[in-house]
């Protein structure tokens, strides 16, 4: 009889490794995107659009440790995102936490074979989350007014975020490496 | 015989399952703040531990852009100076004038001009916005422990900001009359006519007025007697008319009087 959790040992060593960064320098890093995305980015708007570091740390994250880890970190980014937004509910809180999740599920398939996955990849998940943020608000029995202008936003938003995503790995390859190499 | 769980899968077990505990816990308290209009617990520790670091990135970037300007302007900024010393002279004289006719007004105008200059108003500093943009909400540095109230309303020099949503002990978060959630009372200085000015995002759009008002481009927008706002806080002008054949009512564009792509100091005016 099988365990729920615990991978087979007959069926060959998991393909995939957990390879999770240090909780200090997570929690660093989400406070960083936190003050940017709060202070300085809404002055400088791209058709719009900010760039969503909060969800690029929860999308990294997630990636190095699998579902439950993307789950918690975006649980944890999303109420931080609810709580400086303040008109939002948990709307935030739950669509970060489900994109991090579906994330961290995702990386151990498709999206770990190629870089080149990474920038539909982001840009997949910042629409997801937009449009559980929406359903969630609308849940919560508040409709976004314009969401022809929200959405044109988060293409915009779900863009950057990806060629972003492809910056910083062109630019620091150390943070594409995880996991244990295949056997 | 072999067991299901090990000491290893009781234990992720766990933890899955105090996972989903935390999180349905934080949407009760979320749920419960938005229904109830309070901020909750978990919004307060956020927002109190946010607002120093907030606060100093604010003055760092105020700082920052104000050196810069003056850098770029120093030689348009030296003729200025000149400028404005003569403009300053002549103005002294002038204020020296008006303070000797002031002397002579009627008792009631002195109290009335006194009580101008005693406002009731509460300066505040935006140090926050939105991080996911998606709204047009921004943060304060001043909450309830300054007695800032849910829908007091907000204004700057220019016009009207926007109204109070969320008090929270040290800071607040102010609803921008340009979301697309906001509404305020608002009439058309030039004929008196009624309508209700709504956020665009960028803009405001004045709808519901009348199909007899003669609107034109450059009528001043301002606020009606409501819910945050006494009448009369400028609103903005108006840019375009919109007449559609057979509707019940025309609507307007109208350009804000506030600059809110760089909102600095504010007011917030109790009720």
């Amino acid at each position: 009889m099988s365990s729920w959790f615990r991978a087979n040992p007959e069926a060959g060593a998991p393909a995939y490794a957990p390879d999770a960064p240090a909780w200090p320098l997570v929690a660093l890093a989400l406070a960083v995107a936190l003050l940017v995305q709060s202070t300085l980015e809404p002055l400088f708007p791209i058709r719009g659009a900010t760039i969503s570091w909060v969800l690029l740390l929860v999308l990294w994250y997630a990636i190095r440790t699998g579902t439950g880890g993307g789950f918690v970190l975006g649980l944890i980014a999303g109420a931080c995102e609810d709580a400086l937004a303040g008109n939002t509910g948990a709307a935030w809180t739950f669509s970060t936490a489900l994109v991090g999740a579906a994330a961290g599920r995702l990386a151990r398939t498709w999206l770990a074979d190629t870089k080149l996955a990474l920038l539909p990849g982001v840009a997949l998940a910042t629409l997801l989350r937009y449009a559980l943020f929406s359903a969630i608000l609308a849940a919560e029995g508040r409709m976004l007014p314009l969401a022809l202008a929200h959405f044109h936003a988060a293409a915009w938003q779900a863009l950057l975020d990806g060629l972003v995503a492809l910056a910083l790995l062109a630019l620091f390859p150390q943070l594409g490496r995880y996991g244990a190499p295949r056997r | 015989m072999v067991s299901i769980f090990t000491y290893r899968d009781e234990r992720k077990l766990f933890a899955v399952i105090g996972t989903v505990i935390v999180a349905a816990l934080i949407a009760l308290v979320q749920l419960d703040a938005v229904k109830s209009g309070r901020p909750s617990a978990i919004s307060v520790g956020v927002n109190s531990g946010a607002l120093f670091l907030q606060s100093a990135v604010a003055t760092i970037v105020g700082a920052a852009g104000g050196a810069a300007g003056a850098i770029a302007g120093a030689p348009r900024l030296a003729a200025d100076n000149r400028r404005l010393n003569a403009e300053n002279r002549a103005l002294s004289a002038e204020n020296d004038r008006l303070r000797e006719a002031l002397s002579v007004l009627p008792d009631a105008l002195a109290i009335e001009q006194a009580a101008a200059r005693e406002p009731s108003g509460i300066a505040a500093t935006t140090i926050g916005y939105d991080p996911e943009n998606q709204t047009r909400v921004i943060t304060i540095d001043r909450g309830a422990r300054a007695g800032i109230k849910l829908e007091d309303g907000v204004i700057d020099a220019d016009g009207v900001v926007g109204r109070v949503i969320e008090a929270e002990p040290f800071s607040s978060k102010v609803l921008l009359v340009t979301d697309a959630s906001s509404k305020v009372p608002a009439i058309v200085q030039r004929g008196r006519w009624w309508g209700i000015a709504t956020g665009t995002s960028s803009r405001i759009q004045l709808q519901y007025v009348s199909q007899d008002a003669a609107l034109r481009p450059g009528d001043v927008v301002v606020t009606g007697e409501g819910r945050s706002f006494h009448a009369g806080l400028v609103i903005g002008r108006i840019s375009e008319v919109y007449h559609p054949e057979g509707a019940l009512y025309q609507s307007a564009l109208v350009e804000p009087a506030v600059g809110f792509g760089r909102l600095g100091r504010v007011l917030v005016v109790p009720r």
